[in-house]
């Protein structure tokens, strides 16, 4: 029993393990003296990466889908903003402070909103986020409006200023990893086995005693949680925010990344972000081509790999090794499979 | 007195164009489980295609016959391209159309700039009525669209396709077994759907300018009123829709105007959470194997 245990966890540190050199790598970057607009391409994509770690936790692994979570990202940085100018409270404290106000934002639009159940839930969650916006831009002076919140403070660690390009490069590479391993633990843990029962049969989990609605809320603050501190991040690296920055729009941006990269797998967040980041520097396309190029790979992505490209990578691979795919562990979690 | 009833004109000529929306989300949604955001899409596409109609130099009113073929034959080509094969998984369908609306809105940024477009009001006449102003445009496309959706009710109340397509919505599978052709009722609400978004669609640009990102805030009313409503429910789709206009109508007039568009998801949010099944009932969608 206790062998079985340790081989369990030895398997699933495995899984853990390709993204840690990834982002090992990623760190080094700096090394090769990248350009300024390189660093903060790459900034912006860690930023919304820590929100897709969440939105996985949610979509992924639960198996419902937030349209509105940019909007918890906004909550996020708003809250940092107006902490910074009405109280004083700096990068580090407001972090904690962002984390637990979008994550009682989740709980407030979560439970109404999952009373009604699935099909409801995606247009719930999109009607607040277009509600936050209405409201941010009606706020008058204490969110300012359609033209938002300046946040000037210094971020410091250690007594090193972190404002500078590379240092908040690395800093955010940090936290991405603590985001990946924070999801990876939700992920392997008993937790993380009930979301997928309720995503696999909602009935039958039910039926075992789970309670699925506290679950599917409890799901959906967690993720809450990694939007508010990916705000934070947001806010202390543009030094400005506007209710545009969170509406409908960045929401589906989100979804579209989770879902690009595959949202089951702890590879595809990171992925997902990247990706969509810098396709357009690849392709050398303007924002207008690369919003259409989005669409078809969303769209693509969704009718050919419905597991996201990084699923679909890893089920081509262990069709190859394998010889053919087994039928019954087609629609499983990839993580599962291995498990 | 005077402020009031312009209001409730003004109002229900935004109605209009919400209802037309709310109908076709409601019939796809009620047929299929597809939560088709793109939409609203559909209906800026229709007032592209009447304004390119316009600026061709063609009168109004065969534009607007432009607009719904337009769009009725992207519908077409759309379920049977793409949503045809989200049909078993219909959350599939869900992000098939929320890629649907980023490639469509920027498509015609690409084209045609994402600048306000608007065509010269087709008709210009104000009536003086009793010191009440009356814009006899919004009157025409409220009763356009009374005489569009007094047909589609006739059409599927009393008509064997009605019928027909009821029973679809009702049981997809049992009606499937009583030797309906529900794939064929599935491309034929596409297409009805798609075409009254198309009509939707100059409606609205006779009243406003819009921009290629008109669809985003006109679907989220759609769906506000289909909710509303009951998904998968016509008669409370247009129930709805006259709500909604009227309240919008009053809180422009009396000076609430920056929060117009909230009051569609507030109004949404509550009624989810005291009657999920919208205030005149309605299908949860169809049952399948989930």
């Amino acid at each position: 029993m206790k062998e079985d245990r340790r081989a369990d966890l030895f398997e699933s540190l495995r899984s853990l393990l390709p993204v840690l050199v990834i982002l090992a790598l990623i760190a080094l970057v700096p090394l090769f003296s990248p350009s300024n607009r390189f660093l903060s391409l790459a900034i912006s994509a860690g930023i919304n990466v820590i929100a897709l770690y969440g939105l996985s936790v949610l979509f992924g692994q639960t198996g419902i889908l937030s349209m509105g979570h940019a909007a918890l990202v906004g909550v996020g940085a708003y809250a940092a903003a107006i902490l910074a100018r009405d109280f004083g409270i700096g990068f580090w404290l407001a972090l904690p402070a962002a984390a637990l106000a979008s994550a009682v934002f989740a709980m407030i639009v979560g439970i109404p909103s999952l009373r009604v159940g699935g099909h409801h839930f995606v247009i719930m969650t999109f009607a607040f986020g277009q509600l936050l916006a209405i409201v941010l831009t009606n706020g008058g002076d204490y969110t300012g409006a359609a033209t938002g919140l300046d946040i000037a403070g210094p971020v410091t660690l250690f007594g090193a200023d972190m404002t500078d390009l590379t240092r908040y490069y690395l800093m955010v590479v940090a936290f991405v990893t603590v985001a990946a391993v924070a999801s990876w633990a939700i992920i392997h843990s008993s937790y993380g086995r009930t979301l997928r029962a309720i995503r696999e049969n909602e009935k039958l989990a039910a039926s075992l005693g789970i309670n699925v609605g506290r679950h599917k809320i409890g799901a959906f603050v967690v993720s809450g949680i990694f939007a508010g501190i990916s705000g934070v991040l947001l806010a202390y690296f543009l030094g400005h925010i506007s209710p545009s920055q969170f509406s409908s729009f960045p929401s589906i941006y989100l979804a579209l990344m989770v879902m690009i990269g595959g949202a089951r797998l702890i590879e595809g967040p990171l992925a997902g972000g990247i990706l969509v980041a810098f396709l357009p520097e690849v392709l050398n396309l303007d924002p207008v081509q690369s919003r259409i190029v989005y669409g078809v790979c969303l769209i693509a992505v969704i009718m050919l790999l419905p597991d996201g490209l990084i699923g679909g990578i890893v089920r081509a691979l262990r069709a190859a090794f394998s010889g053919k795919p087994k039928q019954e562990t087609e629609d499983c979690d990839a993580a599962e499979v291995r498990q | 007195m005077d402020i009031f009833i312009q209001q409730i004109l003004n109002g229900l000529s935004i109605a209009s164009v919400i209802t037309l929306i709310a109908i076709g989300v409601t019939l796809i949604f009620g047929l299929t489980g597809i939560i088709n955001f793109a939409h609203g899409e559909f209906l800026m596409i229709g007032g592209i295609v009447t304004w390119l109609a316009v600026s061709a130099g063609l009168g109004f009113p065969l534009a607007v016959v432009l607009a719904i073929l337009a769009v009725g034959l992207m519908g077409y080509i759309l379920e049977r391209g793409l949503f045809r094969f989200t049909l078993e998984r219909p959350t599939n369908g869900f992000i098939v159309s929320l890629g649907l609306i980023v490639v469509l809105q920027h498509v015609v940024v690409l084209f045609w700039n994402p600048n306000q477009k608007s065509i010269p009001r087709p008709l210009t006449t104000v009536w003086d009525v009793g010191g009440v102003r009356i814009a006899s445009v919004r009157v025409m496309v409220i009763l356009i669209t009374i005489a569009v959706v007094a047909l589609s009710f006739r059409m599927i109340t009393a008509s064997r396709y009605g019928r027909a397509l009821r029973a679809s919505v009702e049981d997809r599978d049992t009606a499937a077994l009583m030797g309906i052709p529900v794939r064929r009722y599935i491309t034929g609400v596409f297409v009805l759907g798609s075409a009254l978004a198309g009509l939707g669609g100059a409606l609205l640009i006779a009243l406003f300018p819009i921009t290629p990102f008109t669809g985003g805030t006109m679907v989220m009313k759609g769906f506000a009123v289909a909710l509303i409503g009951g998904l998968g429910n016509i008669y409370g789709a247009v129930a709805a829709g006259l709500i909604l206009g009227i309240v919008e109508g009053f809180s422009a007039g009396y000076g609430f105007s920056q929060w117009t568009d909230a009051y569609s998801f507030a109004l949404m949010i509550l009624v989810l959470i005291v009657r999920p099944h919208g205030l005149f009932g309605g299908t949860s969608g169809p049952r399948m194997a989930s």
